[in-house]
């Protein structure tokens, strides 16, 4: 619903027309990620807040290994914010009038961008489930985690839209390593968060 | 052959001094109930043997054929319920039990759910949402989850709490049966669950 809400005010604010052509690929990258990483944020802290509150997590903690709640948090996670991605960046590329001369490789940096923000969103989550100041503590932890991944998807999804196809794609090579070191390290930090 | 050990355990928040150097040593057949007034760390010392909380000093050993297990696997020997658990009320009671019997990786049919259902009473409301139960019904449930991976150590933090006389008969021939191979650590300060116990602490002395 924030997704849906902000996109709808982004467009009817900014349109396609008020932005000089020239501009429109890196200011679209922009908002375009703006928009996912803030509907991320503020659903996907929620997964292990919803255990606390509900008073399901020491039952949890009891019977699963804690790789297993990781793995299955990251899973309903990455799903649910597919899921956002398969909604809001094609009505985004609709109502901005998005150009986009390279396709292929947008749908690469927003699919392995989305992996990316999946992975920080959740274990960003798990370190918040149990604090006071969730919603503070949830912004603080991830701006830094999280700038260096928006910064490579804005910077491909720009190059994506203006056709510069640089070979290898290095932006999804990047956002790819991030994911994958973010979940491997998730993995290992995991049960260390899990107890107490 | 299973055994519990509790090494010289202590706890404190902060400048709050819970309980200190508390030692016992637990085997199969053993009911321990644990007394103490409010906020003496009777539900702490039971989170501490099932590995939810650190304590502040001493050790907790489970032991299996004199082989020491693991703190990350002791999970899988331990049953618990305390009034702070939930269950998850979107979920039906059934539902809820064949959940927690896949995340423990326990190989177990719907038949041996509703037969675990009607040890504690609950068969005929098997199928009902969680969220639709009393608080009495809760707790049967969470008895249930307990006990569903046949867990050699049970600990029960207040079990009769919200339970009528019925379901105080269920809870009783629960550590009856605990009783013929299992350990049992009950925390209460009800007399009728107290004397359960075997071997009384008292964590206010």
């Amino acid at each position: 619903m924030f997704a849906v809400t902000t996109l709808i005010a982004v467009s009817f604010s900014i349109g396609s027309f008020r932005i000089a052509e020239a501009d429109r690929p890196f200011l679209y990258a922009v908002l375009l990620w703006i928009i996912l990483v803030f509907s991320a944020l503020s659903g996907l802290s929620r997964s292990f807040v919803k255990e606390e509150e509900g008073g399901t997590m020491d039952v949890l903690k009891l019977s699963a290994r804690p790789q297993s709640v990781f793995l299955g948090k990251l899973f309903f996670n990455l799903t649910l914010l597919g899921a956002l991605e398969l909604i809001i960046v094609p009505a985004f590329i609709l109502m901005m009038n998005y150009d986009i001369q390279l396709p292929t490789f947008f749908t690469a940096m927003v699919v392995s961008g989305g992996i990316g923000l999946g992975g920080g969103t959740t274990i960003i989550a798990a370190m918040i489930a149990q604090a006071s100041a969730r919603g503070a503590l949830f912004s603080v932890l991830s701006f830094p985690l999280l700038l260096p991944l928006m910064i490579t998807a804005i910077k491909g999804c720009e190059k994506a839209a203006v056709g510069a196809n640089s070979p290898g794609w290095p932006e999804v090579r990047i956002a790819v390593a991030y994911a994958i070191v973010m979940i491997v390290m998730s993995l290992l930090l995991f049960p260390l968060i899990w107890e107490e | 052959m299973y055994s519990l050990e509790v090494i010289n355990l202590s706890k404190h928040y902060t400048e709050t001094l819970l309980f200190k150097d508390i030692s016992f040593e637990m085997h199969p057949g053993e009911v321990m109930a644990i007394t103490g007034w409010n906020g003496s760390g009777k539900s702490t010392l039971l989170r501490i043997i099932a590995g939810l909380v650190r304590p502040s000093s001493g050790k907790v050993e489970m032991s299996i054929q004199g082989e020491s297990i693991p703190k990350e696997l002791r999970r899988r020997f331990v049953g618990m319920v305390a009034p702070a658990f939930s269950l998850y009320e979107e979920l039906t009671a059934l539902e809820n039990l064949e959940f927690f019997c896949k995340v423990r990786g326990i190989a177990h049919n719907r038949e041996s759910s509703l037969q675990m259902m009607e040890r504690v009473g609950l068969a005929e409301n098997a199928h009902k949402f969680c969220r639709n139960y009393s608080s009495g019904m809760k707790q049967r449930l969470k008895l249930a989850q307990a006990l569903i991976h046949n867990p050699p150590l049970l600990l029960l933090d207040e079990p009769g709490c919200n339970l009528d006389s019925k379901g105080m008969k269920v809870v009783e021939s629960i550590i009856s049966k605990q009783r013929q191979w299992g350990m049992t650590v009950i925390a209460s300060n009800e007399k009728r669950e107290v004397d359960y116990g075997d071997r009384v602490i008292n964590l206010s002395e």
